[in-house]
């Protein structure tokens, strides 16, 4: 419900908002392997960014049109990669601003 | 332009690269292609698969061995089945059975005979962000003789990275196999992985040096 509340309210306010989803993955804890997300992802004409976070478990993408990716889509990426959802949610950050945040850590 | 040239120098680092041969990361994700190769004083091969699912691949693979009297020159296919895969937010665990089947040529002091033959591996690795470990058993037999081999390895990283950067590891390697081994022959190593390149170096109590680098289309 706080999702699609979320999601509800980042279409109707300002075009500055992104609709960028963080998923955390399971599994992943070498670049060798997690390099396959991140390849598959951006042959994805709508996908714009991603940020692999190999410390934080995650993976945040944002797509060209300003609209969320099919979950059904990510999951089925990660899961052709050789791993797992946990859990993914829609965040107000642009990539680049997470990439920003966690790499400054 | 700038990418081809970067495949180039990449299979050309393949085709001069030398290691004492691993499986680490057998196969990629779907739709891409591992390239890896390897060339030592006893062992040499170069190989090359193609991921059709997120569980299997299919590749071609040559390889010469020798040692202890024996030379074995053989081209194969390999079918590469994930048979288990464990997610967890810290580790992840699997089980592989590779298969190959093809020709060997065997040399053994004067005589020489051509086999087909069919060998299977189970192959069992837990790895997290700072450990490593593997343990695996090849089946190979050709006529009277007997080439099965087992490995374990195990190690772990010197310090964690961002996926960006390059992660160093130090690994203990040790390695037998039927016949061509006299002894279990152990391979301290050094591995580098950065996303798409897996590199090694390595020395063996023997004194021979071993370079592993692998690469994921």
């Amino acid at each position: 419900m706080k999702k699609v509340i979320l999601i509800a309210a980042l279409l109707f306010s300002s075009n500055s908002y992104a609709l960028t989803q963080k998923i955390e993955v399971l599994g992943m804890v070498c670049a060798f392997c997690a390099q396959g997300i991140e390849k598959s992802f951006r042959s994805d004409e709508n996908v714009k960014d991603i940020f692999v976070s190999l410390e934080n478990y995650f993976v945040a993408i944002e797509s060209n049109d300003g609209k969320i990716i099919d979950e059904k889509l990510i999951r089925t990426i990660i899961t052709d990669a050789g791993y797992d959802v946990k859990k993914i949610e829609v965040v107000s950050d642009t990539v680049s601003e997470i990439r920003t945040k966690y790499d400054a850590k | 332009m700038l990418m081809v040239k970067g495949s180039s120098l990449i299979c050309a680092l393949l085709l001069i690269s030398h290691q004492t041969f691993i499986y680490a990361a057998p196969m990629g994700f779907k739709g891409s292609t591992t390239t890896m190769s390897t060339i030592s004083e006893s062992y040499s091969s170069v190989e090359s698969n193609y991921a059709i699912t997120s569980k299997d691949s299919l590749g071609v693979k040559a390889y010469t061995s020798k040692g202890n009297g024996y030379k074995l020159r053989v081209g194969e296919i390999v079918y590469v089945r994930k048979l288990l895969r464990v997610n967890k937010m810290h580790s992840q665990t699997n089980l592989w059975l590779f298969t190959g089947a093809g020709t060997m040529s065997l040399e053994r002091n004067v005589q020489n005979d051509d086999h087909l033959y069919l060998s299977p591996t189970l192959q069992f690795d837990y790895e997290t962000k700072n450990v490593y470990g593997l343990i695996s058993h090849q089946v190979l037999r050709v006529g009277h003789e007997n080439f099965d081999t087992t490995k374990i390895e195990g190690g772990f990283s010197f310090y964690e990275t961002s996926y960006n950067e390059t992660q160093p590891w130090f690994i203990l390697k040790a390695k037998n196999t039927n016949s061509i081994d006299n002894k279990n022959k152990y391979t301290p190593t050094l591995r580098f992985i950065n996303k798409s390149i897996y590199g090694e170096v390595g020395v063996t109590t023997d004194g021979d040096p071993s370079f592993h680098l692998m690469y994921t289309f």
